[in-house]
């Protein structure tokens, strides 16, 4: 018999959940953190989950078990704390693996003052330390061991559970024994309650082990374990639930969600509101900017009629950005080399180490294109190349001083797969890498190379590529140093409209937690041009419905940028209509010296006329979105 | 002042639009709200379903006494580069090269430049080896302009010119040569070949005579919005005559053609936009009450624009088009031919159902619903879905500053 693949939170407060599992020949269990958990649920790889509940109502369209983590009262290991009242914190410290508790700490700072502090992510130990080295106005989450009885060394401090139930009147649950409808059977369900029979009666040994483990009082353990959380999820615990999903759904902080009973296993249980909720009713919802779920998302990606869900990417458009403009930048693309030692079969550029036809960009050359971007009045260049194995951080250091020394331009450069190539060859962390390059003059990432952010889909079309959770990680770093990026997607190979879905709230999960991403863009594989142009190869109406879900689920992101390049002239211009605020950048050709100012003129004329007849002003922008004047240099005559 | 609101209330309640209800259409600033409601429209008529057929192009001569400013194909005089004069065996020889390998066509289309030096018996030899070579493949031949021309330079009446060609084997007419309509615009960019009314006559006798025709509109150079609805309501008129009278054959399709700049006298004008495509074709199925099919042409609007085109009121995309040279002289982007897959997947794609039909949009093959693996999934129509989507949109109006486009084409 197939072994049942259980994943679960690895944290004291599961054990009793969990550890049990361990020894079952049925179960192949898994235990990690929270976002690892998640994703092996959501992306198949796991049959049922022991799941943080904001991360239940973040793939959307699951049911629960009765078994779970929740507490009472004071929980103990959730604790906000400061040197000053909460309302007068300008800065909050925190851990931001923890997403449940940290869209719980977020609620209670809105309930008590109306308005979020500057959050800022760091491991719980910084957190701890920043709260004690700041002048002033630093509080921080704590999560986990450090938190037990943390509360009692500052003058301020809230537990949270116990926030809650005095704000509510009812138990917190932090996670549950979750699964995709259908999947919790009569056999899963045994073995997950039988599991917990054993480890119930065990908590004290659990307890005791932890303590002698992590070198902690075995009694605080054990208190902890048997009476701050309890692990039986009542009616009180499903409307302490109900409260918490309607709360944060309400402050746009989760998708609106319930996490039910399966429906055979309780028949008594009133049916939930959202369950099969209409189509038109999500879009709308959408439209007026509720969260969406994976699950909700992809029903709407799937079924929704082509005009609601246009009308409802237009509608969040606007209030994304300026509703009746589009953006665009001058700038050119320029490859420093095409030598490369991975060897993409989908790539036709790059050419390996010692090849005749490989290059590196001299100076010279470099001066004379940047050169013709800033006549042409271009504001940034887009920098990215192959994986040079010889090229070092200081050519990259060098080369962007110079840069930045010779020409204003704004320097968008090195895709997360350079940034990690440089690393491992400087045997440095991506983070040291950053920071100098920073330093040199990086001003934002862009966000090539994202592919599909599931990993079996990345192993599958470029196996030497980066994992999902190095790209996001490189991202993450350079948004906690103050770069700014861009985050794309290229669909249309091997992955499923439900792959599409996990990619843009991977996106949305890291810009809740970093507030990074510029802007967003999408497009289809391209075939390699030579061969028969087929009528769409995935379908431009596919392509208009996944930048329109693209900008419903990325909630958090301002803009969205249509890709004429791909798309052509045409379905570019229509895309605007479709969710898109912005058109890219100007094409600036590689292989025009002389009259390049002639080209870029014409271009820019023609992405200007574009973005008029479709009904909008069109302004020019830099690299971080912000509006520019109008192009100063007159239109050359005869330019045909 | 109309409003979309008062536009779309007539449209549910089958009120028929008029000129000011077809320039608001084309003045109204959302796009979407403007395809929704042709999209209704479409689907009333055709569900999902959308036609295509297989057909072959032959163009015989490019010679033409005509001086088209848009034209990138005529070449007016013999002895010019590039002109090409075929002979009825030369064109059998074309015609069996375009057709060789591939599944015999269900259609013929001939336009062709108006050759001074061809005798009339031409064109009926060249009909009869049509029918020698393809008997059951339908032969739609000879544009309108054509028509009034041989009857000019024949001196024949358009009905004797017509009658001869169907003794000869013509079977319909196809729509080409109605450009627009307005005499303002005909003076401007085709100011020696039939007149609007002389154009509208010959389709006139021909639906007396049993001869289907289908009828065309070249936008996106020198005419206005007011030009567009104008041509438009024109050819609605002559429908409408052609149904009160009971006339065996009336116009079966209406197919908008986008104006391309490329090698023709006109090329300083950017041609129209993809958000025009729409808007037109969308102001056209709305306008054109009384006209079965409309037409994304994926030659003139590629094949990416027809798919969207497929939501926006068009229920056609034409066919396979085999050896297309019109425009391909003006610089299309489209391919040169879709094979029947590639156009059933064109279809599927958006969404639809395909037909493949003949001529007379009689079904020849039907196709099973079945959308692409890995794309959406076809949703389920419901009952007053539009009207949503309309009520969802008009709380919006309020505050929407996009403005419209800032009207016609200049």
């Amino acid at each position: 018999m197939k072994k049942l693949r259980v994943a679960g939170v690895g944290y004291l407060n599961a054990a009793p959940l969990t550890v049990p599992l361990a020894d079952d020949p049925e179960v192949d269990l898994f235990l990690g953190a929270p976002a690892e958990v998640a994703r092996r649920l959501s992306e198949d790889e796991a049959d049922v989950a022991l799941l943080p509940v904001a991360a239940a109502a973040t793939i959307g369209g699951l049911e629960r078990l009765d078994l779970g983590i929740a507490t009472k009262n004071r929980v103990r290991s959730v604790v906000l704390v400061a040197n000053e009242p909460l309302e007068s914190v300008h800065t909050l410290a925190l851990d931001a693996s923890s997403r449940t508790s940290v869209v719980l700490a977020k609620l209670e700072l809105l309930a008590r003052r109306g308005s979020l502090p500057k959050l800022v992510s760091m491991s719980p130990a910084d957190a701890i330390a920043a709260v004690g080295i700041a002048d002033g106005g630093v509080g921080a989450l704590v999560i986990g061991d450090p938190a037990i009885d943390l509360a009692e060394r500052y003058p301020f401090a809230v537990d949270l559970g116990e926030a809650w139930r005095a704000r509510t009147g009812l138990p917190f649950v932090f996670a549950a024994w979750a699964a995709k409808k259908g999947a919790l059977d009569a056999r899963a369900i045994e073995i997950l309650e039988g599991a917990a029979m054993v480890g119930l009666a065990a908590r004290d040994r659990y307890a005791e082990e932890y303590a002698a483990k992590q070198g902690l009082s075995a009694d605080r353990c054990r208190s902890y374990l048997n009476e701050a959380i309890t692990h039986h999820l009542g009616d009180d615990e499903r409307a302490g639930l109900d409260r918490f999903f309607d709360d944060a759904a309400a402050a746009r902080l989760l998708p609106r969600a319930r996490l039910d009973l399966p429906r055979s296993a309780a028949p008594s249980l009133p049916s939930c509101a959202d369950r099969g909720r209409d189509v038109d009713a999500l879009v709308e919802d959408a439209a007026a900017g509720a969260r969406l779920s994976a699950d909700d998302a992809l029903r709407i990606y799937r079924q929704a009629d082509l005009f609601s869900l246009a009308l409802a990417a237009d509608a969040v458009r606007k209030r994304k950005s300026a509703p009746d403009v589009v953006t665009y930048i001058v700038d050119r693309n320029v490859n420093y080399t095409n030598v490369c030692t991975t060897s993409c079969r989908f790539c036709a550029f790059y050419r390996p180490l010692g090849h005749e036809e490989g290059y590196v960009l001299s100076r010279e050359i470099f001066r004379q294109k940047l050169q013709e971007v800033v006549a042409a009045g271009g504001v940034q260049i887009l920098l990215q190349g192959g994986l040079h194995p010889e090229l070092r951080i200081e050519w990259y250091e060098d080369l962007f001083r110079w840069i930045k020394n010779e020409f204003h331009l704004g320097l968008h450069a090195l895709s997360p797969e350079e940034i990690l190539h440089v690393a491992r060859l400087e045997s440095l962390p991506v983070r040291t890498v950053l920071q100098r390059l920073h330093a040199a003059g990086l001003d934002s990432v862009p966000g090539g190379g994202a592919e599909i952010l599931v990993d079996r889909v990345r192993r599958n079309i470029a196996k030497a590529k980066c994992t999902s959770d190095e790209w996001l990680g490189v991202m993450r770093t350079a948004h906690h140093l103050g770069l700014r990026s861009s985050a794309t997607m290229m669909y249309g190979t091997v992955d499923s409209d439900s792959d599409r879905i996990a990619h843009l709230i991977k996106l949305r999960e890291l810009q809740d937690e970093t507030g990074g991403f510029t802007a967003f863009f999408c497009w289809d594989f391209q075939h390699e041009k030579g061969t028969r142009i087929a009528p769409g190869d995935h379908g431009t109406v596919l392509y208009l419905r996944t930048q329109a879900i693209a900008r419903l689920v990325l909630d958090n992101f301002d803009h969205v940028g249509s890709s004429w390049v791909t798309q052509g002239p045409a379905v570019g211009q229509i895309a605007l209509r479709f969710g898109a605020d912005d058109w890219g950048s100007v094409m600036f050709e590689e292989n025009v010296v002389s009259s390049a100012g002639t080209t870029f003129r014409m271009d820019a004329e023609r992405i200007e006329r574009q973005v008029k007849s479709a009904g909008f002003r069109v302004v020019r922008r830099d690299v971080r979105y912000r509006h520019l004047g109008p192009l100063s240099a007159p239109l050359p005559t005869g330019a045909s | 002042m109309t409003t979309f609101a008062d536009i779309a209330a007539k449209v549910h309640a089958g009120i028929r639009l008029d000129e000011a209800d077809g320039l608001a259409l084309y003045e109204h600033p959302s796009l979407l709200e403007l395809g929704a409601l042709a999209n209704e429209v479409r689907e009333k008529r055709h569900g999902d379903r959308t036609f295509f057929n297989r057909n072959v192009r032959l163009e015989v001569t490019n010679v033409c006494v005509a001086s088209c400013r848009f034209c990138s194909f005529a070449k007016l005089e013999r002895g010019m580069p590039g002109v090409v004069v075929m002979t009825v065996d030369d064109a059998r020889r074309a015609l069996r090269e375009k057709i060789a390998g591939i599944e015999p066509p269900t259609e013929v289309h001939v336009v062709n430049g108006l050759d001074p030096q061809l005798p009339f018996s031409y064109y009926e030899d060249l009909l009869r080896m049509l029918h020698d070579e393809l008997p059951h493949a339908h032969r739609k031949c000879f544009t309108a302009v054509e028509i009034h021309w041989f009857s000019r330079h024949y001196s024949m009446p358009v009905r004797r010119v017509l009658e001869r060609l169907a003794d000869a084997g013509l079977q319909s007419l196809p729509g080409g040569g109605a450009e627009i309509f307005h005499p303002d615009v005909r003076k401007k960019i085709c100011d020696d070949k039939a007149t609007a009314d002389e154009w509208l006559e010959v389709h006139r006798q021909a639906h007396a005579l049993g001869l289907f025709t289908n009828a065309t509109m070249l936008y996106g150079h020198v005419e206005t919005y007011a030009h567009r609805v104008d041509h438009v309501l024109r050819l609605r008129a002559l429908q409408d005559e052609s149904i009160e009278q009971r006339r065996p054959a009336r116009f079966q399709a209406f197919i908008p053609l986008a104006f391309h700049p490329a090698g023709n006298d006109m090329r300083e004008l950017p041609g129209p936009t993809g958000v025009d495509d729409l808007r037109t074709l969308a102001v056209s199925r709305l306008l054109l009450d009384n006209v079965d099919h409309v037409k994304a042409y994926w030659v003139s609007s590629t094949p990416k624009v027809a798919q969207i085109g497929l939501s926006f009121g068009a229920d056609d995309v034409d066919g396979t088009i085999v050896g297309e040279t019109i425009y391909a002289a003006a610089g299309k982007q489209a391919p040169n031919v879709l094979a029947v897959d590639d156009l059933v997947r064109l279809i599927r794609e958006a969404g639809r159902v395909p037909i493949e039909r003949d001529t007379l949009y009689r079904v020849v093959r039907e196709f099973p619903r079945a959308a692409p693996e890995g794309a959406f999934k076809v949703r389920e129509r419901r009952q007053g879905k539009h009207l949503r989507v309309i009520a969802l949109a008009a709380r919006r109006d309020v505050d929407d500053p996009g403005g419209a486009p800032t009207g016609g084409v200049s």
